[in-house]
């Protein structure tokens, strides 16, 4: 494996962590692999043990989706893609939402309407070695076997979905540490069944269906928020990426800057970085020192690509200060409404 | 993991017995009625002429072993698989026997048992015989299925058809 993003070099750490992120999700691929047809060949009619089911048949989209974007994230920028390929990581991100949001929808209706109908979910006995064994035992073995690995998984993909800044594996490690719980709710689900409860079953469905549509709800709205050029934020969207405060302090810590201010767009990976700097009165800044500039933003970190230093006689209305807050959005909004205003 | 050994153990512990009956079936048939519904299917049922007498055919035979294995007397009930499948799920039946097969399109109503014997079907296909029990009453259906298992009926049916 080439250690690079498109044109970004990976520094020692990140090429680790990506060999290592690749190799996990080839594991899980092949661990849900053998959950699948286990759990498929003792499934019966349980609608907890179908939804489990169902649960892991998604879980193999979020690996992929990063096998594939991390492919396809590889190819240089090119003439017809000057920005590169990482937006990859966004559509791939978006794509495993949109898939979880559409099961969860459909297997929330299916457990809800089951429950509702009052199904009476039959189990019955399968012989295994020549002994009839109740198939609900062997349903709860392989929850059971279904329980660990991922949780295990999901531990070790999450600090390296830090490092990579990749939001497709830091959903899919948040997602298999929450899997134990399916398989608790599927074993909980089968032996209500056991136990002559009838609506266990259901119930345990509809916990498991809730939980699917809850990932999916969180992955697209990150995976939206993302493609939106939403200010950069670290991996997992809970706050203001570091990165956007240093080259900040960086820029303000020139002497010919009287004020400077960046856009952060993170592109997967990577971010795109435009820094405005007001020079100090009666300062022009040469072409050297702007270009100076550029290669020490680019220095502070592996993941700051593309960086332009634009000179501004004042900064863009959105980087100043007092905007910075929650009067953005209303702003933004203003403006666009002029500028509808003057086009028509 | 812990929590479901522990509620795997909690339910071992309560003297319940896996898998139970919503509705009691089982502890209602042993030693009392077993409620039969028969829909004529020969050989499998076969209903006397005249009306009189009990029905005849390779399940009635098994179905009243079944009955003799948890001491209960048998009652039958002649009717269309409709009727009788509408019967199971009110629960005014216990199983319904007529030559089913594992495609019958009642399972979704009724709970199948495993096949208890497969025959060359008429069009040279596999016939998976089953019988249908009400839905739920997973008790009961293990009974039965543990019940037709120990019968080894393949072994006997080689040359029915």
């Amino acid at each position: 494996m080439s250690a690079a993003f498109g044109a970004t070099q990976l520094p020692e750490e990140q090429e680790r962590a990506l060999r290592r992120a690749v190799r996990l999700a080839w594991v899980t691929l092949g661990f849900l692999a053998t959950a699948l047809v286990l759990m498929y060949v003792v499934m019966g009619s349980s609608q907890a043990m179908r939804t489990a089911w169902a649960e892991d048949l998604l879980s193999l989209i979020p690996p992929v989706a990063f096998l594939v974007a991390v492919r396809v994230t590889r190819r240089r920028p090119s003439p017809g893609h000057p920005y590169g390929y990482h937006r990859s990581v966004g559509v791939g991100h978006l794509v495993a939402g949109t898939a979880l949001l559409t099961m969860g929808l459909l297997l929330v209706w299916e457990s809800a309407s089951a429950l509702l109908a009052r199904e009476h979910p039959p189990v019955g006995v399968m012989v295994v070695l020549g002994h009839p064994v109740w198939s609900g035992w062997l349903m709860i073995a392989a929850l059971a076997y279904t329980a660990v690995p991922p949780v295990l998984l999901g531990r070790a993909k999450l600090p390296l979905a830090r490092t990579l800044h990749d939001r497709v594996l830091h959903a899919d490690a948040d997602m298999n540490r929450a899997d134990w719980m399916t398989a608790v709710a599927g074993i909980v689900g089968v032996l209500g069944i056991g136990v002559g409860l009838w609506w266990a079953d259901s119930a345990a469905a509809l916990v498991i269906s809730l939980s699917i549509l809850k990932d999916g709800v969180t992955n697209v709205r990150t995976a939206v928020r993302a493609l939106m050029d939403a200010r950069a934020s670290t991996v997992d969207g809970s706050e203001v990426h570091p990165l956007v405060a240093r080259v900040e302090e960086h820029l303000a810590a020139v002497p010919w800057v009287r004020e400077g201010g960046v856009r952060l767009r993170d592109e997967g990976h990577v971010f795109h970085a435009e820094c405005f700097v007001v020079p100090r009165d009666g300062v022009t800044p040469s072409l050297q020192a702007l270009a100076d500039l550029g290669g020490s933003v680019s220095a502070l970190d592996w993941k700051l690509r593309d960086v332009v230093v634009v000179p501004v006689p004042e900064l863009p209305g959105e980087l100043l200060p007092h905007v910075a807050g929650d009067n953005a959005g209303e702003r933004g909004r203003t403006e666009q409404g002029t500028a509808g205003h003057d086009a028509g | 993991m812990l929590v479901s050994g522990v509620l795997v153990l909690a339910v071992a512990g309560c003297g319940v017995t896996v898998p139970s009956d919503p509705d009691g079936t089982l502890d209602r048939v042993r030693d009392g009625q077993l409620r039969v519904g028969v829909t004529p299917n020969p050989p499998w049922t076969e209903l006397p002429a005249g009306d009189d007498g009990p029905p005849a055919g390779l399940e009635v035979d098994l179905v009243t072993g079944f009955a003799g294995h948890l001491g209960a007397d048998v009652d039958w009930e002649v009717g269309s698989e409709e009727q009788l499948v509408a019967d199971l799920e009110d629960g005014d039946v216990d199983v319904v026997i007529g030559g089913l097969t594992a495609r019958s399109p009642w399972a979704s109503r009724a709970a199948l048992t495993r096949p208890y014997v497969t025959v060359p079907g008429e069009r040279g296909e596999e016939e998976n015989h089953v019988m249908a029990t009400r839905a739920g009453e997973n008790a009961f259906l293990v009974e039965l299925e543990r019940y037709l298992i120990a019968q080894d009926v393949q072994a006997d049916v080689g040359g029915l058809r």
